[in-house]
């Protein structure tokens, strides 16, 4: 039963970083329509900032990590500005080949720093003593992690359904004309969701990076790890990209768990997430709590 | 049309079976007698070193993975993120033949085209199946199950001992009617095949997009309801697409696999999904013309980066690995540069050259 907590413990931990990751990802979709595809560099970038501010800087850990947060920000904004502004209008599958292109792109950059081939790991800031509770423990920086993203999640959901900023973005994902109509700027409300996006991916970047070391190839596979994520959680549903993103992080750790070493599987939490994103495709493609979109001509 | 369509005005076709015309002139299909005998004979005639003889097969591999993309993401106009994975069902089906009957099995060495035509079958397979979804849900979802079935087949080779773990499974030296063929005469014998194989895929799918089938793969990208007013069924067209194109990259993964005589899971990667996209983006989406132009663009650019690289290394620290950075770079600024300006990619540029020329010295 311990072994059954501990999963759970260490599958809420996971879940909780697909969860932040999945919320940027979902930002962009809800308010633009654009499938990031490369996400998982955003996430990269953050992580190597924070790193880069720490280690080589000297800057304080949560200084430096609002100030990757900050850096990001404005990273996505100009990316937004200068390759996907001039794309509005076009037709969306050349939208999304030009993500494509800019994750190769930000690919291309990251192997130029050293971040692409050295791997890093972050000094231990906490106790290196874990928690321990009736024997499920669970590391000072994993705990840290978990308890700043679920703050960082929280504010991101209030954001969105409070403020002015947020009530606009949500009125441009229901209807673009509607909300021109009323004085919202279009433009502007794609590049404020491609800024928060990369807030939050910076964000999961940094404790990612505390928890697991910063190698290039985990970090860029968590921008490919969102689809099966947000396709659970359905396209356009923040509350969805939380919840899926837990429940993916549980399968993940009891797939590894529980199937691994039997019948000679292997590895199998890297599959099972898009053995499922096939499955919910072909029978409920709009997953848990995305919108039905009814066409009608 | 028999009077010479460059010094024409306009168009003048009398009847729909004139416009569907392959050929419209005499001239147009000597010159393109000519061309084809020209690309058979040269080989005879200049001798090319082996290594660029093999960037020559692999250019000519590539187009026939792109008229397959092409055929997915160009005309019916859905997005492949995995089209490495299909050419390397391809590549696998037929690794997977050696694995179990051995490497220099009759099957292998002198019944090849059986194995050819094999590999593109279960490519389609393959196809068909991740295109199921195309059933119910628009491009958008068609593209994360293409980018899902990526990562399960990178899964499946790197993880299951049948295929050996991702390591590279040999394949033997095939047959010829005059017996073995040799070290030194398989690059220039592989031109030969995959040469005559790009020859027809490219004319049979010339003629497959004046049928029935084709034009209503152009009329379900265009507006697939009305399409389906017309009387055509969007979900499946868009499944036939796939499994079309999961055909091609199965025929093409298996002369991958002949033509380096064995596959490894490196060559099926999702980077080289994305280059393959970059090719069918830079050749021009939705025209036949740029699949052939795409791969020799990227392959061409591949060579210059690679020399770029090898320069550099006189007077840069060794500890940069430029080689790793410069290629994803340079396709992403590719991909995006031809999406912003020229979107209808360098088939394109070929078009404007002959109105240019058509209209001279008068302008528009």
């Amino acid at each position: 039963m311990t072994y059954f907590f501990q999963l759970v413990v260490s599958g809420i931990v996971v879940g909780s970083i697909y969860a932040l990751a999945g919320l940027g990802f979902v930002l962009i979709y809800k308010s633009s329509r654009v499938l990031n595809i490369a996400h998982g560099q955003i996430i990269a970038a953050g992580a190597f900032i924070t790193y880069a501010l720490t280690v080589w800087l000297k800057v304080p850990l949560y200084l430096a990590f609002f100030l990757s947060m900050g850096l990001t920000f404005f990273l996505a904004m100009s990316v937004e500005r200068v390759f996907l502004r001039r794309l509005i209008g076009e037709p969306i599958i050349s939208v999304i080949m030009v993500t494509i292109g800019l994750m190769s792109i930000l690919d291309g950059l990251i192997y130029l720093t050293p971040f692409g081939t050295v791997n890093y790991s972050f000094p231990e800031f906490f106790p290196k003593t874990p928690v321990d509770f009736h024997g499920v423990s669970i590391s000072w920086t994993q705990l840290v992690g978990v308890t700043i993203t679920f703050l960082l999640i929280a504010l991101f959901s209030w954001f969105f359904k409070r403020s002015t900023v947020g009530i606009s973005m949500r009125a441009v994902s229901d209807d673009q004309l509607a909300s021109m109509s009323v004085g919202i700027s279009v433009p502007r409300v794609f590049g404020l969701a491609w800024a928060l996006a990369g807030m939050s991916a910076a964000a999961a970047g940094g404790i990612i990076g505390n928890i697991t070391g910063l190698n290039f190839e985990t970090l860029h596979a968590f921008g490919i790890i969102v689809f099966p994520v947000v396709i659970l959680g359905g396209l356009d549903s923040i509350i969805g990209a939380v919840v899926a993103g837990i429940i993916m992080g549980l399968i993940q750790q009891f797939a590894a768990g529980y199937l691994d070493g039997h019948w000679g599987l292997n590895g199998t939490k890297d599959v099972l997430p898009y053995v499922i994103l096939l499955i919910i495709l072909l029978f409920k493609p709009h997953g848990l709590f995305g919108t039905h979109e009814i066409e009608r001509v | 049309m028999s009077s010479n369509r460059w010094f024409a005005t306009g168009n003048f076709f009398s009847s729909y079976k004139a416009e569907q015309r392959i050929f419209f002139t005499h001239l147009d299909r000597t010159v393109f007698a000519v061309f084809l005998l020209a690309l058979f004979v040269w080989p005879l005639c200049v001798e090319l070193s082996n290594k660029y003889m093999l960037v020559l097969d692999n250019i000519l591999i590539a187009m026939i993975a792109i008229i397959g993309l092409n055929l997915v993401t160009g005309f019916a106009g859905l997005i492949s993120i995995g089209h490495a994975a299909f050419v390397g069902v391809g590549a696998y089906t037929l690794a997977f033949v050696a694995r179990q009957l051995g490497d220099s099995h009759i099957l292998i060495t002198h019944a090849w085209p059986l194995m050819l035509v094999l590999c593109g079958l279960v490519g389609a397979l393959f196809g068909a199946f991740v295109g199921l979804p195309a059933l119910r849900l628009k491009h958008l979802y068609l593209a994360i199950a293409t980018l899902s079935f990526q990562m399960i087949f990178q899964w499946t080779i790197n993880f299951l001992p049948l295929f050996n773990q991702g390591q590279t499974i040999p394949i033997g030296r095939i047959y010829w009617f005059t017996g073995m063929v040799s070290r030194q005469n398989h690059y220039i014998f592989w031109y030969y095949v995959i040469l005559t194989l790009v020859v027809l895929m490219g004319l049979a799918v010339r003629n497959l997009l004046r049928t029935r089938f084709g034009r209503s793969l152009v009329a379900v990208r265009d507006n697939d309801r009305a399409a389906d007013a017309m009387g055509m069924h969007p979900g499946l067209t868009k499944v036939f697409a796939f499994a079309l194109a999961g055909f091609f990259a199965g025929v093409a993964g298996a002369l991958h696999a002949y033509l380096y005589r064995g596959a490894g899971i490196e060559s099926f990667t999702l980077h080289q999904s994305i280059t393959y996209l970059a090719m069918a983006i830079v050749g021009g989406l939705g025209t036949l013309t740029g699949s052939f132009w795409g791969p020799a663009a990227i392959r061409f650019l591949d060579l210059q980066v690679e020399n770029m690289v090898e320069w550099s290394a006189h007077f840069l620290p060794a500890t940069l690995n430029l080689a790793t950075a410069l290629k994803p770079l340079t396709f992403g600024l590719v991909i995006v540069l031809f999406l912003m300006f020229e979107p209808r990619g360098i088939a394109n540029w070929w078009r404007i050259c002959r109105t240019y020329l058509k209209l001279w010295p008068y302008r528009y």
